[in-house]
């Protein structure tokens, strides 16, 4: 059952995969910021002040708060020309650090931002005086919540499991899909279907028009 | 791996038949086999044995260890220990379900022996879940399992490995490390 496509994964730490779709859309999430020094006529890349010729609505001043998606903040994070500076978002925050550190096991990773151990992992890159704390939380929950992503996936065969994935952030469901797998090929095995020759899913979206209707 | 490589693997276990046709020795590049007799009980690999069968040309033995009360005593065994008790053969599961599906018609109460070698099962990817959870709560090192079969190690195999590999690199975000990712371009 060879695959066609080989998709990169995410490269889930302080650096990401350049080619990973997942990474992409991990980093074009949003962190609270505020600009550090003025940046005159730049609102339009924010997504603000289009259309308009005042120079006020078209900038920001120094101190304005900003929602800036991780990819510009990476880019333009540096101590030495503070332009932006960055906070932590609520849920990496130490209020939900110690509901995380409750139980991991009832928070609803899909809601919070479906790429909390990808983001978290980045936010890692900003110094800031509670990056230990953040990656321990992030250990911590992902052990947590193992267990309960291990059994649901090696049980269900042949359910609807979107209520079992829903509240899984995209890395733990990518898990689910190996588990799932994993428990489909043996159950396809014992059941005999494993040497029964069927059509390659490549080609089975092809179509073609059987033999008997070409003629005549 | 897939399990119909893993079936592949265990059609190399010796299984023991009596022919109904007689032949000479064979030299196959494994190994010889044979002389064949008719009625006179000789030991050839699975994979001959399922072959001959459906050519109807011989009657399965089921292996000592196929019987009611022996497997029994192995589920029974395997649900009172913590640990995996040795199974009578590293492919028990593969063998269960090539006999029984060919050649069910020679061995006694099939249906009650598949039922047990499915209790084992149960019983031993339950306990290789709960020493998986505990490894990965424990943040251990390594871990030592015996008796394991391989049908088993690769059922699990994949996903425990992607969750370690996960595990392994959110752990060194722990280490700050090296901080000369910034690239200064002026």
């Amino acid at each position: 059952m060879a695959e066609a496509y080989f998709p990169v994964g995410p490269g889930l730490g302080m650096e990401e995969n350049f080619l990973s779709l997942d990474d992409i859309l991990m980093s074009q999430e949003k962190l609270p910021g505020r600009a550090e020094s003025a940046l005159p006529r730049l609102a339009v890349l924010m997504g603000q002040g289009a259309g308009s010729d005042n120079f006020w609505l078209l900038s920001f001043l120094q101190g304005s708060k900003l929602e800036i998606p991780l990819w510009l903040a990476k880019g333009l994070h540096d101590s030495k020309r503070r332009i932006i500076s960055v906070e932590l978002p609520k849920i990496f925050r130490e209020a939900w650090r110690t509901v995380f550190s409750a139980d991991a096991n009832v928070v609803d990773l899909h809601k919070m931002g479906p790429y909390y151990y990808g983001f978290g992992s980045q936010l890692l890159n900003f110094e800031n005086p509670e990056n230990p704390e953040i990656a321990q939380t992030i250990l911590q929950t992902f052990i947590a919540r193992f267990r309960r992503i291990m059994d649901s996936s090696q049980n269900a065969y042949n359910e609807d499991t979107s209520a079992l994935v829903a509240r899984l952030d995209e890395l733990e469901r990518a898990l689910f899909q190996v588990g799932q797998k994993g428990l489909n090929d043996f159950q396809c095995w014992e059941k005999g279907q494993a040497s029964q020759i069927t059509a390659s899913s490549l080609v089975q979206n092809y179509g073609k028009r059987k033999l008997a209707e070409v003629d005549g | 791996m897939e399990p119909a490589e893993v079936e592949f693997l265990a059609e190399k276990e010796l299984v023991t038949i009596v022919p109904n046709f007689s032949l000479d020795r064979i030299h196959l590049i494994g190994g010889d086999l044979g002389p064949f007799n008719p009625g006179l009980p000789v030991e050839v690999p699975v994979w001959l044995a399922i072959n001959l069968k459906q050519r109807q040309k011989c009657r399965l033995i089921p292996p000592e260890w196929m019987d009611v009360g022996k497997l029994e005593e192995i589920r029974d065994q395997e649900r009172k220990e913590d640990t995996f008790t040795p199974m009578p053969s590293p492919y028990y599961m593969e063998l269960t379900k090539l006999l029984l599906n060919y050649a069910s018609d020679n061995i006694p109460r099939a249906d009650e022996i598949r039922t047990l070698v499915k209790d084992t099962w149960d019983t031993r990817m339950a306990k290789l879940r709960l020493s998986a959870d505990s490894f990965v709560r424990q943040q251990e090192a390594h871990a030592k399992l015996d008796n394991l079969t391989l049908m088993e190690i690769n059922t699990t195999g994949t996903f425990l490995t992607q969750a370690l590999d996960h595990m392994y690199k959110l752990r060194t975000n722990l280490q700050p490390g090296e901080s000369s990712h910034s690239q200064d371009f002026w």
